[in-house]
C-alpha cells in the first residue's frame, strides 16, 4: 500500500464512523491524538512518547452514576480506530485483554475499537532493546492481537510502502470493503513464542523472586523521587483507585475509576495509617516486581514490553536496561545494555 | 456482561455499640436473591454513595440470614457509617476472598489481637463440631476496647476463652500483658491448627511463640489486611509479592508466605 492509498484508507475509515486516533508530530515530540485529516498523522515510524493506553484504559472513567442507592452504568462507547500502535503497544494490549477480560467497561470499549498496528521504534539514543527487522515481522506478529498491521517496505529509491497484514476477520472485512485485497493474514498463535519466554526474562524473574541482591533497591530508593512519571508513560501500568465524586444534588454523584501508581503515598495505606509500601525502595521494588514477577506468574508473559519510555521520562535518570542488567548480574564482557525484550 | 462492580443494597437492621468508636451493624439484603453464603474469613465491600467502598470481614454466624460487620470509626466512610441509623441503607459487594480452611480433624487455637477478633467470630459462633476443641486468645489494649463483651459468657459454653489486656485497667481482674504472654501462662491446646488475626506488629511475636510450641508452618493460618479498591484482583493495591490478598487471601497458610519479606 502506498502512502497515498493509506491516506485514502484513513479518510474512508473516518467516513465509516471511526474516530481516528494516531501519532501526530508536535514540535519535536510525537503525541497520540484524535485527527480529522490523514495528513496530520506522523508516518515516520518513530515511537511516540505516550502509548495508546488512555484510549483503552481512560485516566478517569465513570463506573456508575448514582442517585441514592441506585447505581447505573452506561457502557456505550464510540467507534475508534487506533492507528499506528507499535509492537510495544500491541504487547501491552495483550496484557489489557487479560487483565480486563471480565471488565464490562473495557470490553465495551475494546469491541468498538479497531486496532491498526505499525512498525515503530524508539529513537536511536535508546538502542538497547531488540531492533526490529523486516524478516521478523511474521514471527513477531503471530503473537500479537491486531486487526490490521502496517509493515514497512522500503521502495527502491526514496520513500516507503506498507506491507499490509490482517489479524482478525474484522480487519479483512474492512480492507475488502475499502477495496484493498493485497494483504496477508496472520493467525494469532498465542502471546508466547514457540520457544517460550526469553531466557533473560526468566532469569530476571528467578533472581527477583529469590530476593537476589537487595542492594539494588536500596540504591534505587536513594535516587528515585517517587514522581510516578514512569507509571504514567508505561503502557503496562494499569493500577487504579475507585473513588466517589459527589454531585451538588443530595446523594447523587459518580463512582469513578482512575489511574494511580504504587509510588503515591496512599497506595498501600490502611485504616489507622499503616503503609505496607513505606519506603521508596519498597515502592520501586514493587514496581519492578509487578512487571517482571507478578505479571509473568499470572499470565506467563513479561509485564514489560521493552519500549524504554520509563527511562526517557525519569527525572532521576533511572534506566530500566541498567537496572535489569544489575538484577541479572552482568557477565564479564557483556555490554551494559540489555537485549532482552 | 456481568458487572463485578455493581453493588447490591442492604438495610441496617440493628446497631450495637461495642467499644469506644466501634459498632456492630446487622445488615439484611434488600433483595434476598442477592444474598450468597459466606465462608468465615471472607470479606465484603461495604459502600455509601459519596463515600466510596471499603472491605470489612463478615463476622456473623455462617448461614444466618442477616450479616454483621463490626466497624471502628477510622476514615470518612466509617465515620459516615457510624452516623447511620437503623433502617438506613448501605451498598454491598461480595463475599470475596478464600476464607478460613475447613478444619475438622484438629483442634483450633484462635488468636485475635484488637480488632483481629472480628473475622474470628464466625468460627466461634459456629463452634460445636464434635471432637474439636477451640481455644481463643484475645488481647486488647484497655477494657474500653474489648469488643463482643456481652457474648463471652455464651462463647465460653463451647470454647475456652482467654482474655488479656496490655496494661492494668481499673476494675480488671483478668490477665495482664501482651497477647504473647498468654502463651507463657496457659496450657496450649494440643493437636491444633492456629489461626491468627491482628495488627501487623502482632504476627511476628505470636509466630515466635507458635514455633516454640512446635506448630508446623502448615498448621498456621494468618488473616492479612491490605488496602483494597476493586476486591477482585485487578487494582493491585493489596498485593504481596505475586499474591493478591483479596483473591488468594485474605487467609494465608504460613508456609505460603513466609518467604515473602513484605507479607509480615
Amino acid at each position: 500500500m502506498t502512502k497515498l492509498q493509506l491516506r485514502k484508507f484513513i479518510n474512508w475509515l473516518g467516513k465509516e464512523g471511526y474516530s481516528i486516533i494516531g501519532p501526530v508530530k508536535e514540535g519535536k515530540q510525537i503525541s497520540i491524538k484524535g485527527i480529522t485529516k490523514p495528513k496530520e498523522l506522523d508516518l515516520s515510524g518513530c515511537l511516540p512518547l505516550y502509548s495508546f493506553k488512555k484510549y483503552l484504559i481512560p485516566p478517569k472513567e465513570i463506573l456508575f452514576e448514582y442517585a441514592g442507592q441506585q447505581f447505573k452504568s452506561q457502557l456505550v462507547s464510540k467507534k475508534q480506530a487506533l492507528f499506528g500502535m507499535s509492537i510495544f503497544d500491541l504487547k501491552a494490549l495483550l496484557l489489557y485483554n487479560h487483565v480486563f477480560e471480565k471488565d464490562p467497561y473495557y470490553q465495551a470499549r475494546r469491541q468498538n475499537t479497531l486496532i491498526i498496528g505499525q512498525v515503530r521504534m524508539p529513537p536511536p539514543q535508546f538502542p538497547s532493546f531488540q531492533i526490529w527487522q523486516e524478516k521478523y515481522e511474521e514471527d513477531v506478529l503471530e503473537h500479537l492481537q491486531f486487526d490490521i498491521f502496517l509493515g514497512s517496505q522500503r521502495k527502491n529509491g526514496k520513500g516507503i510502502n506498507f506491507r499490509i497484514y490482517t489479524g482478525t476477520r474484522i480487519g479483512q472485512e474492512i480492507l475488502e470493503s475499502f477495496g484493498y485485497k493485497n494483504y496477508e493474514h496472520i493467525q494469532f498463535a498465542g502471546p508466547i513464542k514457540e520457544e517460550g519466554v526469553e531466557p533473560q526474562i526468566l532469569e530476571v524473574r528467578e533472581k527477583m523472586s529469590k530476593y537476589f541482591n537487595p542492594k539494588i533497591w536500596e540504591k534505587l530508593g536513594k535516587i528515585c523521587i517517587e514522581c510516578g512519571k514512569c507509571s504514567l508513560v508505561c503502557p503496562t501500568c494499569f493500577c487504579f483507585d475507585m473513588k466517589d465524586e459527589p454531585d451538588l444534588k443530595k446523594s447523587q454523584g459518580i463512582r469513578t475509576r482512575r489511574w494511580t501508581t504504587c509510588f503515591y503515598e496512599d497506595f498501600s495505606e490502611i485504616a489507622g495509617g499503616h503503609k505496607f509500601l513505606a519506603t521508596t525502595s519498597e515502592k520501586i521494588h514493587n514496581w519492578y516486581w509487578h512487571k517482571f514477577v507478578r505479571i509473568p506468574d499470572e499470565y506467563s508473559f513479561p509485564g514489560c514490553v521493552g519500549c524504554s519510555r520509563c527511562s526517557m521520562v525519569c527525572p532521576a535518570g533511572i534506566d530500566i536496561c541498567k537496572v535489569l542488567s544489575s538484577i541479572r548480574g552482568r557477565k564479564k564482557g557483556e555490554p551494559e545494555v540489555c537485549k532482552i525484550l | 456482561m456481568k458487572n463485578p462492580y455493581q453493588p447490591k443494597t442492604a438495610i441496617i437492621r440493628k446497631i450495637q455499640p461495642q467499644a469506644s468508636e466501634i459498632k456492630l451493624f446487622t445488615l439484611e439484603f434488600k433483595n434476598q436473591k442477592d444474598r450468597l453464603e459466606f465462608i468465615p474469613g471472607q470479606f465484603i465491600e461495604i459502600g455509601i454513595p459519596n463515600f466510596g467502598e471499603a472491605p470489612f470481614a463478615v463476622c456473623s454466624r455462617p448461614g444466618d440470614i442477616e450479616w454483621q460487620i463490626c466497624v471502628r470509626q477510622a476514615g470518612s466512610l466509617t465515620t459516615k457509617l457510624h452516623t447511620l441509623k437503623v433502617g438506613d441503607m448501605v451498598t454491598l459487594r461480595g463475599p470475596y476472598g478464600n476464607g478460613f480452611p475447613q478444619i475438622k480433624d484438629k483442634n483450633l487455637l484462635l488468636i485475635g489481637g484488637g480488632l483481629g477478633l472480628i473475622p474470628l467470630r464466625p468460627l466461634i459462633l459456629a463452634s460445636g463440631e464434635k471432637n474439636q476443641k477451640i481455644q481463643v486468645f484475645y488481647g486488647a489494649r484497655h477494657t474500653k476496647d474489648l469488643i463482643f463483651k456481652n457474648e463471652y459468657k455464651l462463647w465460653e459454653k463451647s470454647v475456652d476463652l482467654y482474655l488479656t489486656l496490655d496494661k492494668e485497667c481499673p476494675g480488671w481482674k483478668g490477665h495482664i500483658g501482651l497477647i504473647t504472654t498468654l502463651f507463657d501462662d496457659t496450657k496450649i491446646i494440643e493437636n491444633a491448627v492456629a489461626i491468627l488475626c491482628g495488627p501487623p506488629v502482632m504476627y511476628k511475636f505470636v509466630l515466635e511463640k507458635l514455633k516454640e510450641a512446635n506448630f508446623a508452618d502448615s498448621d498456621i493460618f494468618l488473616s492479612l489486611e491490605r488496602r483494597m479498591h476493586c476486591g477482585i484482583g485487578v487494582c493491585q493495591h493489596c498485593t504481596i509479592g505475586s499474591k493478591y490478598v483479596c483473591k488468594d487471601g485474605p487467609i494465608f497458610r504460613y508456609d505460603e508466605i513466609k518467604n515473602l519479606p513484605e507479607a509480615i
